[in-house]
């Protein structure tokens, strides 16, 4: 069976269209008969072969949509002709160590062939059998074994080799452009889980959105991230404030009773059960638009108008080099256009943290008390200017709690021009936020305290 | 790559040839029909035909034998169907007059048999004359797998049988053969090209439907049924034509209790000839719609949207 119809009828499963081993033969047979000329035509035969009930040919369309896009489809043939290795059971690992292909990558990063680069990464994840991906904690593993399937390890000897012989601006180059194709190799599996998982049914495509990293989610996945986001901006609120009612029912609430029973000589006829107030914190939050966390920064729009959706008292400010207030935007207009419009207006600039964070304390001082949550977005990195966490320190002085919430992993944290460990000196938590699931944590852990 | 893939120019004549040897059969086909046909024909497999009534499920069957010039078997379904009507019967006839036959014959027969133990023996051998091929009374499964030059086998209102029925030509769609006990495994000559139709009056097995490629033949498009009309009533005047399919697509979008199926549209473009309508005016509209709507509900339905329907019908297509 060819490859490509393999791993569609994995979609397929996945979409849980149900596909017996007889029917995944007779979509092989349909599949050398058809061709690849005419992607309708196929889609038609396949769909013939494979689904067979209403649901089934809804999800079997969608899957094939997604799975044979129309750009793609022509360059598939050619894919399709070169050979492919029939045995992918032996580790294909140790076989790539040396050799020629080892050899051949030192002079591809050396030179900087992209195309050469390019075709090497396709290969390795064939052979890494990357395809087969399913759970996201296993994208560090996949990453490897498609290093390694490129040569990476005789690379890095070689980088040792130079440095031992005092060669060190070749072993610098080496080494950036190693690390550029490190960051190539992961995005590629992390966009293949993302791709892989594009056809499961909604609830399984869920569960990775809340895993990938924001950086990575495809720009049409918005749709469901946005109904993920309410979702758990809803839940989230709905959690805390039933948590605030079941604590206070059945208790009495001695002195409004005998107050209002006084005209009834005391006898308790009007009883007044306790009620606290359902306080909502009151939150101020300040995303970062700037170039370096554009790739997210739709996201964190995301979730920043969810939050002020389902939060009553939310200020919300964004910047890159100046601060805006976009709490009214949000308040009157729909969300894809609250999102584009806060990107068109103030995105992409380059980032002034000092300024933007002088200008947020010039604004909110004066409301912030020790109710408040301060909330920001950003990757703390201040293009080597003032962070600002002078600023921040004042306003921290003031708030309940300040919470910095960084789109990058820690271990980037404080490299290059990152200031996050002034800034965290000013904060009473600093997390890492990369996806749905840990901004799901950390929110949670977030109104979990009492104002 | 281990299979190789079609010549696409190939692949395209192949299913230009089906549209057009099923449109000389009188036959008008959506892609989805032409490729279901061609892929039956590749593949060897069934079809499983669903759709409304009245969309030319049966009709496919039966373009396809003259299309092909092969003979049609058509089995009808209904509930209690059973094997003794499916596929065979012993012909008790013919048996009992063998019988007869043999017993003036006995006397010859025994002639010479030394005791019972011989004369057993010699009988023996009779017991599978009984059961040959000659007393075998073949209904329409046996009758597709014994077609010399292949046939076209129509199972019709599949759901209409009972569900040991259809797990019954399980055997029959995958192999194209069928166990008789008395006689072994009887395998077709050359494999029937089998259409099964239903109207879904309940719910099929999964086992059937994977052996089956599927096809919905949905009602036609505004286009395609044009086209029928225009090959079922060639006296239609093109405009008048336009206006009837325009009118019965629309009256399809209705809430009705039963739509309009192609039959019924060609009934009505047969009444109006008939009637030397010229224009579909509402007067003449409200006369025939009894053709078109089987339900008294569905006709004042009708009525009562007539006059925003023939509006819209009678705007020239591009208008629209
Ligand atoms: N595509 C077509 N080309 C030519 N004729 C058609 C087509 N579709 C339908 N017809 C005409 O419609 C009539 C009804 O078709 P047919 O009896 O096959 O419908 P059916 O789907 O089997 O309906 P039922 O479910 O009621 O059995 C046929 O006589 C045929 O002439
Ligand atoms: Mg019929």
């Amino acid at each position: 069976m060819s490859l490509v119809l393999g791993r569609f009828l994995q979609a397929l499963r996945a979409a849980e269209v149900r596909v017996s081993s007889s029917e995944g033969m007779d979509a092989a047979r349909a599949f050398a008969v058809l061709g690849l000329a005419d992607r309708a035509l196929l889609k038609r035969g396949l769909g013939q072969v494979l689904a067979k009930t209403t649901e089934d040919k809804l999800r079997f369309d969608d899957c094939f949509e997604q799975f044979f896009r129309s750009e793609d489809f022509a360059a598939l043939e050619s894919d399709l002709a070169a050979p492919v290795e029939p045995d992918f059971a032996a580790p294909a690992v140790e076989t790539q160590l040396t050799g020629p292909r080892a050899e051949a990558l030192e002079t591809m990063l050396r030179e900087g062939d992209r195309a050469g680069l390019q075709l090497a990464l396709a290969q390795a994840a064939e052979a890494a059998r990357v395809q087969e991906i399913r759970l996201f904690t296993q994208r560090g593993l996949y990453a490897r074994r498609m290093l390694e399937a490129m040569g990476v390890v005789a690379v890095e000897q070689r980088m040792a080799a130079f440095r031992a012989a005092g060669d060190q601006a070749s072993a610098a180059a080496l080494q950036a452009s190693l690390a550029q194709l490190r960051e190539e190799v992961t995005a590629h599996v992390e966009r293949q889980i993302v791709l892989l998982t594009a056809n499961a049914g909604t609830r399984l495509r869920e569960e990775i959105l809340r895993e990938v990293p924001l950086s990575r989610a495809e720009h049409s996945d918005f749709a469901l991230m946005q109904t993920l986001v309410r979702k758990l901006a809803r839940r989230l609120v709905a959690l805390h404030s039933r948590r605030r009612r079941v604590d206070d029912r059945g208790r009495l609430d001695v002195r409004h009773t005998l107050r209002r029973n006084i005209q009834h000589d005391g006898l308790l006829f009007d009883i007044v059960w306790k009620q606290r107030r359902i306080d909502r914190p009151k939150v101020v939050a300040v995303c970062d638009v700037s170039g370096s966390v554009a790739s997210m920064a739709r996201f964190l729009l995301l979730f920043l108008y969810s939050v002020s959706e389902v939060l009553p008292k939310v200020r919300a400010f964004v910047f890159s080099a100046e601060l805006a207030e976009v709490t009214t935007l949000f308040e009157t207009l729909p969300v894809e256009d609250a999102v584009a419009t806060t990107l068109k207006r103030h995105g992409w600039g380059s980032t002034d943290y000092g300024r933007a964070l002088s200008q947020l304390r010039e604004k909110v001082l004066d409301e912030i008390d020790h109710r408040t949550t301060v909330l920001i977005l950003g990757d703390g990195r201040s293009n080597h200017g003032d962070p600002g966490h002078r600023d921040l320190h004042r306003i921290h002085e003031r708030a309940g709690r300040v919470v910095w919430l960084n789109p990058e992993p820690r271990v980037f944290w404080n490299t290059g021009d990152s200031e996050m460990r002034r800034l965290s000196a000013a904060c009473d938590q600093v997390e890492s936020c990369r996806s749905l699931r840990q901004l799901e944590t950390i929110i949670n852990a977030l109104m979990r305290m009492r104002t | 790559m281990n299979q190789p893939h079609a010549n696409p120019d190939a692949v395209t004549a192949a299913l230009e040839e089906t549209r057009g040897g099923l449109a000389r059969a009188d036959y008008l086909c959506s892609e989805d029909v032409a490729t279901a046909v061609f892929l039956a024909l590749q593949l060897n497999k069934p079809v499983l035909i669903e759709g409304p009534p009245g969309v030319g499920k049966t009709e496919l069957a039966h373009a396809t034998a003259r299309w092909l010039g092969r003979p049609l078997i058509r089995m009808q379904c209904y509930e209690g169907l059973d094997e003794s009507k499916a596929l065979y019967e012993w012909k008790y006839g013919k048996q009992l007059l063998y019988t007869q036959v043999l017993k003036d014959k006995l006397g010859d027969l025994m002639q010479g048999a030394q005791g019972l133990k011989e004369s057993l023996a010699r009988l023996h051998e009779f017991d599978d004359t009984f059961f040959a091929p000659e007393f075998l009374e073949p209904r329409p499964l046996l009758k597709a797998l014994w077609a010399q030059h292949g046939a076209i086998l129509l199972v019709d209102e599949i759901d209409k049988a009972d569900q040991e029925f259809e797990a019954f030509l399980l055997e029959m769609l995958q192999d194209y053969q069928i166990s008789i006990p008395e006689l072994g495994t009887i395998k077709a000559k050359v494999p029937p090209i089998c259409f099964l139709t239903s109207n879904n009056t309940r719910e099929l097995g999964d086992a059937l439907k994977r052996r089956c490629l599927h096809l919905h033949i949905p009602y036609p498009s505004l286009a395609l049924e044009q086209q029928i009309i225009s090959l079922k009533v060639p006296v239609l005047a093109a405009a008048l034509r336009e206006q009837v399919v325009s009118l019965v697509q629309a009256l399809r979008k209705l809430d009705l209790k039963k739509a309009p199926a192609v039959s019924e549209t060609i009934d009505w473009a047969r009444t109006l000839v008939l009637l030397h309508a010229s224009e579909l005016e509402p007067g003449i509209v409200r006369r025939t719609l009894n053709v078109l709507l089987k339900f008294q509900d569905d006709i004042q339905l009708a009525d009562t949207e007539l006059t925003g329907l023939l509006a819209a019908s009678l705007k020239p297509p591009h208008a629209r």
